[in-house]
């Protein structure tokens, strides 16, 4: 039997709350918590340092609630997906009815990579709905940029408010109709100079051999090699799967390395590409979501001229 | 990766697309006069007019006298391989073995060979068995003073084919081919170069034919020289070590970024291990 306002709903119940001081956070998150607590329900909390402290010291002490470390979870959309579905997975399994989270993006998110993030809101709606979730994504209107909060508006099915109540979101937008928008990232300004590579037709090795020898010791080797995996998957799902002309672009930058791999098709057919592991076999499907777990920034537009994919390794936080 | 710490690949096993006659026969000499200075016994294995082959070798700086007292000579393909031109690879081990210990018994420091094998590979039922062969007589150079160059006409045999027989030798000069797999010595295969989608079904191809058993229910894979894996050629090594009921153990450097990606995808049957 699930409890609360998601009692008889089944799958994902998802909610933002979009508070304006402490006071409204906590009148919505400390009865969700205490309610989850008192009716057995694993209960966590996702929020960032300080939000955490402010609900910790609102709770009753050893009250049963979970808290998360430090916002590790929102490193990157498919991991936070891949993290969630197994913690779910796990609560389903040891008999949990409805498991409760409130989170919160680190506000980093809320800037210059936002479009993935706001690609995660809306495909969490499809990639939790196996599990009696019934969560809370918090967003502060004070600092949350007005195109983000249309977003969030856009890809949470219900807000929960400060008076206790949980209302349809009336510009909810189904994550199949959201996720096929065009949804381009800001211009990094290293794109507006000339590329250090410029690769028409390459091979999936050729493209390999370029970024090593542009990335050579400017990142951690880790964080290289990512890149290296990310764009020869992206490459490889170009010459497969795309329509020539396949071009690969490659920029430098003091903190960050930026590859685009354009092509002229219209890109994946299936909205959740990149977000969720293609659970059908459709190995393009695969190694975009590989690239989305091996970079810190993914974006993808699609134009008259055909689709591409931006991938950054280092600091995607660029000042737009 | 430079691949440091890790053992160079072995130069004694050559793989050379004949697609150029100078630059075949630039390498035939230099790989020959090597042999000649350490003092090896010297073959020519060839379907060439026996007297134009030992007029060329004669050519070479110091053959002449080696042809004349015996220790190089022109050897004609069909006297060298099995009958029926569809290789029986032990037997074709035992024989290179033999003529190992007799060149070692007439005083020579070891058999080095030439061979230009086309002629035995142009089906692909010669090629199943002729690749077969070229894995177990890598193992055998690895531990014997046995080497070869074993060279084949791509303008015969297509790309495809060279590709497959390329791919089991650990040196040569067919450089699109992406990946080597080869004997690492003490019963090791070796896996150098980058495994993507375009060398994944060469890769299924090689693994079929040299066939590495598991030791302890391990398929050991010395990849200190391998650059990249990609996920379809890891889950076929995985495949490949269950079917055998036992694991791949890949030992790569630091760096490459195998571990993360098998622990991404939970890739079952496939471990990796720091190279050593």
């Amino acid at each position: 039997m699930r409890t609360g306002a998601a009692a008889g709903h089944r799958g994902y119940f998802h909610e933002a709350v979009c508070y304006a001081s402490e006071e409204e956070l906590l009148a919505v998150v400390v009865p969700f918590l205490l309610g989850g607590v008192a009716a057995g329900e694993p209960t966590v909390v996702s929020l960032g340092a300080r939000n955490a402290a402010l609900v910790r010291g609102a709770l009753p002490a050893g009250c049963g609630v979970t808290f998360l470390p430090g916002g590790d979870v929102y490193a990157r959309p498919t991991a936070a997906i891949r993290s969630y579905r197994e913690m779910l997975a796990g609560h389903v399994a040891d008999g949990a009815r409805q498991i409760r989270i409130v989170g919160e993006l680190p506000p980093v998110a809320l800037g210059v990579t936002w479009d993935w993030w706001a690609r995660y809101e809306s495909a969490i709606n499809h990639a939790y709905d196996e599990f009696p979730l019934w969560s809370m994504c918090a967003y502060d209107t004070r600092s949350t940029p007005a195109s983000v909060l249309r977003d969030v508006a856009r890809t949470h099915p219900r807000h929960a408010t400060p008076d206790g109540r949980h209302v349809p979101s009336p510009g909810y937008t189904e994550p199949t109709t959201y996720l096929r928008e065009n949804r381009p990232a800001p211009p990094d300004p290293l794109q507006s100079t000339p590329p250090v590579v410029e690769l028409a037709e390459p091979t999936a090795a050729q493209a390999r051999a370029a970024v090593h020898a542009a990335g050579g010791g400017r990142l951690p080797v880790d964080d290289a090699e990512d890149l290296v995996v990310a764009v020869s998957e992206t490459v490889t799902n170009a010459l497969r799967h795309g329509q020539p002309p396949v071009c690969l672009r490659l920029w430098v930058g003091p903190d960050r390395l930026v590859a685009t791999v354009s092509d002229g098709g219209d890109g994946p057919k299936d909205p959740f590409a990149g977000l969720l592991p293609a659970g059908d076999g459709a190995e393009g499907g695969l190694g975009l979501w590989i690239a989305h777990q091996s970079c810190n920034h993914v974006s993808a537009h699609r134009g008259p001229g055909g689709y591409t994919l931006r991938l950054t390794a280092g600091n995607p936080h660029f000042v737009a | 990766m430079s691949g440091d710490g890790c053992p160079a690949l072995p130069t004694d096993h050559v793989c050379w697309r004949h697609d150029d006659p100078a630059a075949f026969e630039a390498a035939a000499r230099a790989f020959l006069t090597v042999g000649l200075a350490a003092g090896e016994e010297l073959w020519f294995v060839t379907e060439r007019d026996p007297a134009g082959a030992r007029e060329w070798l004669a050519a070479v700086p110091g053959l002449a006298d080696a042809l004349r007292d015996g220790s190089a000579r022109v050897v004609p393909l069909d006297g060298t391989y099995v009958d029926g031109r569809v290789a029986d690879p032990a037997a074709q081990v035992r024989a290179y073995a033999e003529a190992t210990e007799a060149a070692l018994a007439a005083g020579h420091a070891g058999l080095r060979v030439v061979a230009e094998a086309t002629g035995l590979v142009r089906t692909p039922r010669q090629r199943v068995a002729f690749t077969r062969y070229e894995h177990l007589i890598d193992g055998y150079m690895r531990a014997h003073p046995f080497s070869a160059m074993c060279v084949y006409d791509p303008r015969e045999l297509g790309a495809a084919a060279v590709a497959e027989l390329a791919c089991l030798h650990p040196a040569g000069n067919v450089d699109d081919v992406l990946f080597r797999l080869y004997a690492a010595g003490r019963g090791r295969t070796g896996l150098a170069g980058e495994l993507d989608r375009s060398a994944r079904d060469l890769l299924a191809t090689a693994l079929e034919r040299a066939a590495p058993r598991p030791v302890d229910g391990r398929v050991v894979f010395e990849a200190g020289r391998l650059r990249f894996a990609d996920h379809r050629c890891l889950q076929l090594l995985g495949e490949y070590a269950r079917g055998l009921g036992a694991v791949a153990v890949l030992r790569v450097l630091p760096g490459v970024g195998v571990a993360r990606l098998v622990d991404l995808l939970g890739l079952p049957g496939i471990r990796v291990e720091a190279a050593r």
